[in-house]
Parts: C-alpha cells; structure tokens; sequence
C-alpha cells in the first residue's frame, strides 16, 4: 500500500475481490477460438487436416470454463441461478443487463452447438471405430449417429455447416470476454481505462489457442510435425502474437496521451513494466513463428514464448489490475489465499483431464471422405 | 343489522379512497441523506452506531469517515457510504438481479439470491460494497431499511451528535433535505460518473471527491 495515498476502506480489507483463478479460465476460454478456428477451416474447407484437433481441443477447453468462475463464489451452490433468474433484460427495479448472466448462457448455447459439431463432424469416423471397437462397439456405435457410409456422412456437410456458422458468433463474443466484463460493468480505475481491452483479449486468445493447439500437436505427434498442418496454425499465431504487441503499445500511448501529467498517471506504473514485457515475449515468438515456417520443429519454442507472454499479459491485467485502487491514487498490497494456486491450476487440469477423454474416443486425425 | 352492513360498505369505502393515496404517497418517496461536512469532527459514533446496528464484521464498512487536510491545511471529516444512487452501476452487472432498486429509491441486495461473485463490488465507484465475510453475499448500506419500515431514521443519523446527517425524502417539498438540497449548494461525489447519487455534501473538500 503506498501511504498517504487515498484508499477506499473495504479495499484493503479484500484487495485482489477476483482471484487468480479468473487468469486461469481467461485461458481456458481460448477454445472458444479454437473453436471459431475449426468452424472457419470446416466452412473455407482448408486447414481441414486440423480441424479434429481444433475441435477436440476446443471442446475440451470450453467445456472447463466456468469452472474458474465457479470457484471464485462466495456461494457456489447458488450458481444455477445465473441460468435460472438470469438478468438479461432491463426492468424498474433491476436496470441494465449482466454480462455475466449473458456469457454463462452463451455458454450453454456454445457447449451444446460445439459438441453438435463435434459429434456430426466425427460421426462417420465413429462408425469405422465401431467395426473395429470390440466391447466398445456400441458405444462407438451410438456416437456415430446412426450414419454407416460415406453417402450417408455427405448428406450431413449442409448440417454441420449451419451448425458451424451458428457456432461463430457465440465464440466470438466469448473470444472478448471477462475483458467486456471489466471495462464496462467495473470502475476499477485500470480497467475503466483499459479501453481496447476487448481487441486485446481477443486477439490474445487466438495466440494462446494457436499455441496450445501447436504444444499438443508437437506432442501428440512426437516432433514428427506436418507442414501441412503447423503453417497455417504459424501464420494465425504470427498475425496474434503482432496483433496483441501492437495493441499493447496503442494503449500504451493512449495512456500516455490522456493521463500524462495527472496525478493518476504515477497508478500505470503497476502495470506497464509487465506490459513491455509481454510486447518482448511475443515478439519473439512472432520471429520464432516465422523461422518455424521453415523448420517446423521450432514451433515448440514459438508456444512455450506465446505462452509466457499470454500468461503474463493475463496476470498484469486481471491480478495487477486490481491493486490500484478506484481513487486511482493508491496501491493496495498483493494479498493471495493460500490455496491459490492449486485453485488456479484446477480449471486447466479438468480442461487437459476432458481433453485426454475426448482424445481417446475421437481420433485427432481424420481422413476426408474419399481419401 | 343494517345499520352493521352500513358500517361495513362505509369503512371499505374509505379504504379503497385511502389506501390508493397513501401507496401513491410511497411510490413518490425518494429517500436521501445530506451529509455537512464543516459538521463532522470525526468522532466515528455513526461507524459505531451502524456497525452495532447492522451486524457489520470487523474489518468492513458499511459507512466511514474519512479524513482529509485541505491544501490550506486543514482538516476536514467526510462520511461516506452507499450513495444510493439513482442510476446504481452496481445493479446492472449482477447475473441473478439479487441486487435491486426499490421505488423509494433505495439500493438493496437480497441476501438468499446474491451467489456472491462480486459483480456489484467491482462496479461500485464509491467502494462502499463489500463481501460480507460471514454471510458470504455482497454487503452494503442499507438506509437502515428495516428501521425505516418501523419510522425510524437510520442508526447513523441517529448517533451523531453534531447533526452532520441529515435523513429525509426528497418526494417531500417541505423536508429539510429538500429544502437544503434545493437552495444551498449540495455536491455529490464522482459527478462526473453520471450515478445520480442521492448522498448530498455541504462544505465538501475538493481532496475528499476521490
């Protein structure tokens, strides 16, 4: 805390109200990219080789990520009621909207159209699974939606590319959330200042999802990578990685612009040090991102940088961004529970322990019909 | 018998006249608290007395004074609180309306609904929210509501012994509040946020709008 600055009472008494957990579930929201990715590559048919690991991935991460959330109530039995007395529209006595309310039930409209997609897409490969599957056989069966030739699975394409579209804009609108959350509907005075924030986290989340999908991917196939596959993940990591730098710096000078000489200007010293850091970390990752277009086996480097940078980022914004309090004059003590960062960690593992399930039942790689 | 019936038709009548002009009464209640800053000395009787009142845990603050040295160097006392305000930020991002404006104006959270994210916390410019640490739900002024209910003024109001606050209903022409608020120069704080506060100053220190 930094004396004699002023200071509201109640925010000492609970500087950081958002835990760290909130930063964990800013990156597991990053499947809702690559979900929006997998529905660009099925809908351009191309990058159609890495639309089941995009789908796979993004399923899995989605689907954990209101478990951060979750984890931050005071009451997290109540939860059910964000659905059930969900504040969507304006009345007398409750004015406005929350975004909280909305994403959740976007959520449950994006979770159930993903794994529609999910099911449909694979849903031939299910079959073919079955005839080999054993003891599994029914199950496996039963997931390919009664489809059992490749007649049959083409006379989905026109469903599953509805369902791709409806998925678009729900994944995006998720692709710029908590920021719209924290610049619109909270007066912390970083937050309230961070005006492009929602540009920022968007384009933030195709870095991390990219970088993601590239780790798993050199992973799963044990470095025997395909260029096929890696390019053009490393040319939409590239465009993030330039994107989000750029943005930074845009705000940078935005701030700079606005405050410079106000006595609130000596609050962005909290998070700017951080900031010139992030805009490092993924322009080396950019440079990386470009020199594996032609060793492909340096993608790895690329996403253990991206994601340094994204880990960074989202910690400075959602964490730091906390402690200068509403006055814009005072900064509070960083003051975390305990259980921190097990709490924190805990909505990544499920992500990872969902995507480990649904790797095991739907193949990563799947042929195109006709191949 | 007749006479009986009579009596009957007559006292329903009159509630039926009454009734509708005394709910029209309520709906034009519009509660609002003037705070004279030069009045204040910081004797903390109002944090006390609303701590006491409301249950408040240790540590959190319903209401406080703060104490701040004017550039000529002296010193003033401002209480600060829930403002109550008329375009509330606090209300809009709550998920399940827990939070919510009532016709006589005042903020309040209901405590069985609240899941306890901290939307409104985040929201509110003035940090007068809190999460209450024993409930497990967002905290805040509440106007003494239940007090009020019963007619009787808040227990700030009440505790302070130089009269710094002053409760009243702005529907009311010829209350005090509206009297003052309408002809002396009242500030209220953050302006600038467009909240529509209905905590009004008198003498309020330019340092102490923060």
């Amino acid at each position: 805390m930094s004396l004699g600055a002023p200071l509201f009472p109640n925010e000492l008494a609970e500087p950081i109200l958002w835990h760290p957990v909130l930063f964990a579930y800013a990156l597991v929201i990053s499947g809702a990219d690559l979900i929006i990715l997998a529905s660009l590559a099925y809908i351009s048919k191309r990058m159609t080789k890495v639309i089941p690991l995009l789908l796979v991935l993004g399923v899995s991460f989605f689907s954990a990520a209101l478990l951060g959330p979750l984890a931050d109530l005071r009451q997290p039995s109540r939860a059910p009621l964000i659905f059930l007395l969900a504040h969507l529209s304006p009345t007398e006595t409750n004015p406005g909207f929350s975004f909280i309310a909305l994403y959740a039930n976007l959520w449950l409209m994006l979770i159930v159209l993903s794994l529609a997609f999910l099911l449909f897409y694979q849903s031939y490969s299910m079959h073919l699974k079955s005839l080999t599957a054993g003891r599994l056989r029914r199950f496996y069966s039963l997931l390919s939606l009664g489809v059992k030739d490749e007649k049959r699975y083409k006379k989905l394409t026109p469903i599953i590319t509805v369902i791709s579209l409806l998925t678009i804009t729900p994944a995006v609108l998720w692709g710029v959330y908590p920021s719209v959350l924290l610049v619109f509907q909270t007066w912390l005075f970083l937050w309230r200042s961070w005006v492009i924030l929602p540009l920022i986290f968007f384009a933030d989340t195709f870095v991390a999802s990219t970088a993601a999908t590239l780790l798993v991917y050199f992973i799963v196939k044990m470095g025997r990578l395909e260029e096929e596959v890696v390019n053009p993940l490393l040319k939409i990591h590239s465009a993030g990685c330039v994107s989000v730098a750029g943005l930074l710096g845009v705000q940078l000078l935005l701030w700079n612009q606005w405050f410079e000489g106000a006595e609130v200007y000596a609050a962005f010293n909290v998070v700017v040090p951080v900031i010139y850091l992030v805009i490092a970390t993924l322009t080396l990752s950019f440079l990386l991102a470009l020199a594996s277009l032609k060793v492909a086996r340096l993608s790895i480097l690329v996403s253990v940088a991206a994601l340094l940078g994204v880990v960074m980022n989202k910690w400075n914004t959602l964490v730091n961004g906390q402690l200068v309090s509403r006055t814009g004059l005072g900064v509070l003590d960083l003051h975390l529970p305990s259980d921190w960062l097990l709490t924190t960690l805990s909505p990544i593992a499920a992500a990872i322990f969902i995507f480990v399930i649904l790797s095991s039942i739907f193949p990563l790689e799947v042929k195109e019909v006709g191949q | 018998m007749r006479r009986r019936e009579l009596l009957k038709f007559a006292l329903g009548a009159a509630s039926i006249l009454i009734l509708p002009s005394s709910s029209a009464q309520a709906k034009h209640k519009r509660y609002a608290m003037l705070i004279d800053a030069t009045r204040c000395y910081g004797c903390m009787a109002c944090v006390a007395a609303c701590a006491a009142e409301n249950n408040v845990p240790i540590g959190v603050f319903r209401t406080w004074v703060e104490r701040h040295v004017r550039k000529d160097g002296n010193i003033t006392f401002v209480p600060k609180q829930c403002n109550h305000c008329e375009n509330p930020p606090c209300v809009k991002p709550c998920p399940t309306g827990a939070t919510f404006k009532r016709d006589d104006g005042l903020v309040l959270i209901d405590d069985e609904t609240c899941i306890g994210c901290g939307a409104c916390i985040q929201a509110c410019p003035y940090g007068a929210r809190f999460a209450n640490p024993v409930k497990g739900v967002a905290d805040k002024c509440t106007f003494c509501e239940h007090r009020l209910a019963k007619g009787l003024l808040p227990a700030c109001v009440e505790a302070c012994p130089a009269a710094a606050r002053v409760f009243g209903d702005l529907g009311d022409p010829e209350g005090e509040v509206s009297k003052i608020v309408e002809s002396s120069n009242v500030l209220v704080l953050k302006a600038w946020a467009h909240t529509d506060p209905k905590i009004y100053y008198r003498n309020l220190p330019k340092e102490a709008d923060v």
